[in-house]
């Protein structure tokens, strides 16, 4: 489902600055992402990429700039003029709209795998256990690994650990969902099987965020294509066009690597 | 009493108590530590029974409560023929229940050096006694100095039970005075403190040296 | 007392064997056995877990709360048990609270063994990655959850060894509280001790029995660990 050009962004991001110590990582960045949008985010290591998709869920503090989510100022509040840190319950209200998968996955290995994917519905929305479960099943079929209920994340595949983690996320019925590297964590044959969910996705019209080094899936499913280095965006478009006739020097450069790369 | 005048009627007293614990585990440390690298190299050895006899040695060591050890050696000794003062028999208790613990820290130690090395020096002809002062000990240190310097904490605690077959050592003189004055939370509280300060000494001691060892 | 046993030897028959002895004094030792397992036992379960509140409390983003955190775990740390057990003992009349010696004497242990296993609680919380409190975070789930249900079984099952080890220290530990008159194992030797005149059988029994005691525990230690090893859910 195509994004309309003129519906309102459910995601802006202004001005957004963030340093760690010395260095500064994000040196102003604007962006937006419409409702059912699917916009990835590129660019080589330490341009900074990861740590705006972390910025926008707050997992880092920003600096300075805003991040807006569905009209919301996320992380801070402005009191009387100044501006505070949110609170932790204030801050699970401005995240409750995402859904966010990690790199390294991050399954709790205590637990199985249903459980995984049932604990936050337990414990934040108060569902009962047979509700939960239901849904949480439901979750697990959507990514193909319903057979995987009742294993531990230990005795599955990286593969099958991330969509284990789609599917955590995808429970509590994101507005918008977050990919950090997806696969970079993965080997080869297995990257495949979590592109296809992911591609799903996009197709069922879900607004998602990705971070990724796999430029087929920007080519072929993403909506909008942003091109990051040295902590700014240097290009940002159709995805078509950005790859067949990039206008910067350093886009250009990133791509070559990456076609002779994969030759 | 007030606490002004407590510390100035046994502030003396007290000091003398401490100095007495310091010099018990002094000593014990000088038992346990080269008997703890024997230990250790019987540990390490070829020969199963002695790696069979040292390995006793350090689980009964650790599995047998210090109080047990110096009644053993205080009221049993005398059934064996050892017959001696309450402060050496501490010493003596004290330095063979280390020993045990020093015997893994040790062995650990030993380990961590690459066999490669040994076997080399070796090929070379070099005696073992020198391989180990030479060779094996000095690049020991790095990863032997933490536990070590935690162990001496440790014995500086278990001296603490010396005050029971006698021992006039800082608990116990802590006791007398605890008996003398019928105030008993001055004293106690006034030892704990000294032990406290002691110990967070040493545990500065011991980060400094482990420091200055990790550059070495 | 030395000189006692030195004559008491002469004067009490060699008839009277190792073993007639260890039959008359097993029942005296059995009860012994009995309240070290109980006292140590009670201590190290009360310090659970108010320790890893105190781990917590260790790793808290305020800096009063890391501080009396430090505070407490520098001090039961940084002195001997059986001090501890002596100003335990004798403060709490003072305050105007009258108790057992036993209860006096867990009391004391559980105040010390609570800053040990935080210690060892903050080690296993510290190895899990951080990752995993983040997704938490992202589904919304807040900081007690995340805690109790994600944070602290996974490093219970980290740190069993480390609190074996802890379990059995507190068992030799026990030993002191003899000297607050409560019967457990070494009161008993010491008495059996000075009835029969024959400290070195008494304190041998009593030293096998820890041992004993010790070795049993290492064991159960070793079969949890690898029971939940084989449940496939250690790893990280």
């Amino acid at each position: 489902m195509k994004p309309e050009k003129n519906d309102k962004a459910l995601i802006q991001v202004k001005g957004l600055r963030k340093r760690f110590g010395e260095i500064e990582v994000l040196k102003g960045i604007d962006l937006e992402v419409r409702p059912s949008e699917v916009l990835c985010i590129i660019g080589p290591s330490g341009s900074g990429k990861s740590t705006l998709l972390r910025s926008i869920a707050f997992l880092e503090a920003y600096d300075a700039g805003d991040v807006v989510f569905d009209g919301k100022l996320v992380g801070y509040r402005d009191d009387a003029g100044r501006r505070r840190l949110a609170s932790e319950k204030e801050l699970n209200q401005d995240r409750s709209g995402f859904g966010m998968v990690f790199q390294h996955f991050h399954l709790w290995p205590h637990l199985r795998v249903l459980a995984n994917v049932t604990e936050a519905l337990r414990v934040v929305k108060k569902i009962g256990s047979a509700e939960a479960d239901r849904i949480g099943a439901e979750m697990l079929g959507k990514v193909g690994i319903a057979a995987f209920a009742d294993k531990y994340p230990e005795q599955l595949s990286g593969g099958q650990k991330q969509r284990v983690a789609i599917a955590r996320a995808l429970a509590m019925k994101p507005r918008v969902m977050l990919f950090d590297e997806p696969t970079s964590a993965l080997d080869p044959e297995l990257v495949g099987e979590v592109l296809g969910v992911m591609k799903q996705l996009a197709q069922e019209g879900m607004t998602m965020l990705v971070v990724t080094h796999e430029m087929g899936f920007a080519a072929h499913v993403a909506d909008t294509v942003v091109f990051m280095d040295g902590g700014k965006i240097i290009e940002k478009g159709d995805p078509g066009k950005l790859f067949a006739a990039p206008e910067s020097d350093r886009l250009k450069q990133f791509l070559n690597t990456w076609r002779e790369r994969s030759i | 009493m007030t606490t002004l005048d407590f510390i100035a009627t046994y502030g003396p007293l007290l000091l003398s108590g401490l100095f007495a614990t310091l010099r018990i585990c002094f000593f014990a440390s000088l038992i346990a530590i080269p008997l703890g690298l024997v230990v250790a190299l019987l540990l390490r050895s070829r020969r199963a029974a002695l790696r069979w006899i040292a390995r006793a040695y350090v689980e009964v060591m650790r599995g047998t409560p210090i109080l047990v050890v110096l009644f053993l050696l205080y009221y049993g000794g005398p059934s064996f023929g050892l017959v001696l003062e309450a402060e050496p028999v501490g010493i003596l208790g004290l330095g063979l229940y280390g020993a045990g613990y020093f015997a893994e820290i040790l062995r650990a130690g030993l380990q961590s050096i690459a066999q490669g090395q040994i076997e080399a020096a070796r090929m070379l002809g070099i005696p073992a006694a020198h391989i180990l002062w030479r060779i094996q000990l000095p690049q020991m240190l790095r990863l032997v100095v933490p536990p070590s310097i935690n162990q001496i904490i440790v014995l500086i605690k278990e001296s603490a039970a010396l005050s029971i077959i006698t021992v006039p050592e800082l608990t116990k003189i802590g006791a007398q005075i605890a008996n003398e004055t019928f105030a008993v939370i001055q004293p106690y509280l006034a030892v704990a403190l000294l032990y406290w300060l002691l110990i967070e000494i040493l545990a500065a001691l011991g980060h400094w040296l482990e420091r200055k060892v990790r550059h070495a | 007392m030395r000189e006692k046993v030195a004559e008491g030897r002469m004067r009490v028959s060699r008839e009277a064997s190792m073993l007639d002895l260890l039959v008359k004094y097993a029942p005296d030792f059995f009860h012994g056995m009995l309240v070290t397992i109980f006292v140590s036992g009670s201590a190290i379960l009360l310090g659970t877990v108010p320790a890893l509140a105190l781990a917590f409390g260790l790793m808290s983003k305020h800096p009063m709360v890391r501080y009396a955190a430090n505070l407490y775990r520098s001090f039961w740390r940084g002195t001997p048990i059986l001090v501890q057990l002596l100003v335990v003992f004798y403060l709490l009349p003072v305050i105007g609270i009258s108790v057992p010696p036993m209860l006096a004497a867990i009391l004391a242990l559980a105040l010390n063994t609570t800053a040990f296993q935080a210690e060892i609680y903050r080690a296993g919380l510290q190895a899990i990655p951080y990752g995993q409190i983040e997704a938490a975070r992202m589904l919304g789930i807040g900081t007690r959850h995340v805690r109790w249900r994600i944070l602290v079984p996974q490093t219970i099952r980290l740190v069993l060894p480390a609190i074996v080890s802890e379990i059995v220290i507190i068992i030799k530990n026990s030993s002191l509280v003899s000297v607050i008159a409560v019967t457990e194992l070494t009161r008993v030797s010491q008495q059996m001790a000075s009835n029969s005149f024959r400290p070195l059988e008494s304190y041998l029994a009593a030293g096998v029995i820890y041992l004993l005691i010790c070795l049993l525990v290492s064991v159960a230690g070793l079969a949890v660990e690898n029971r939940l090893r084989r449940q496939g859910a250690v790893s990280l």
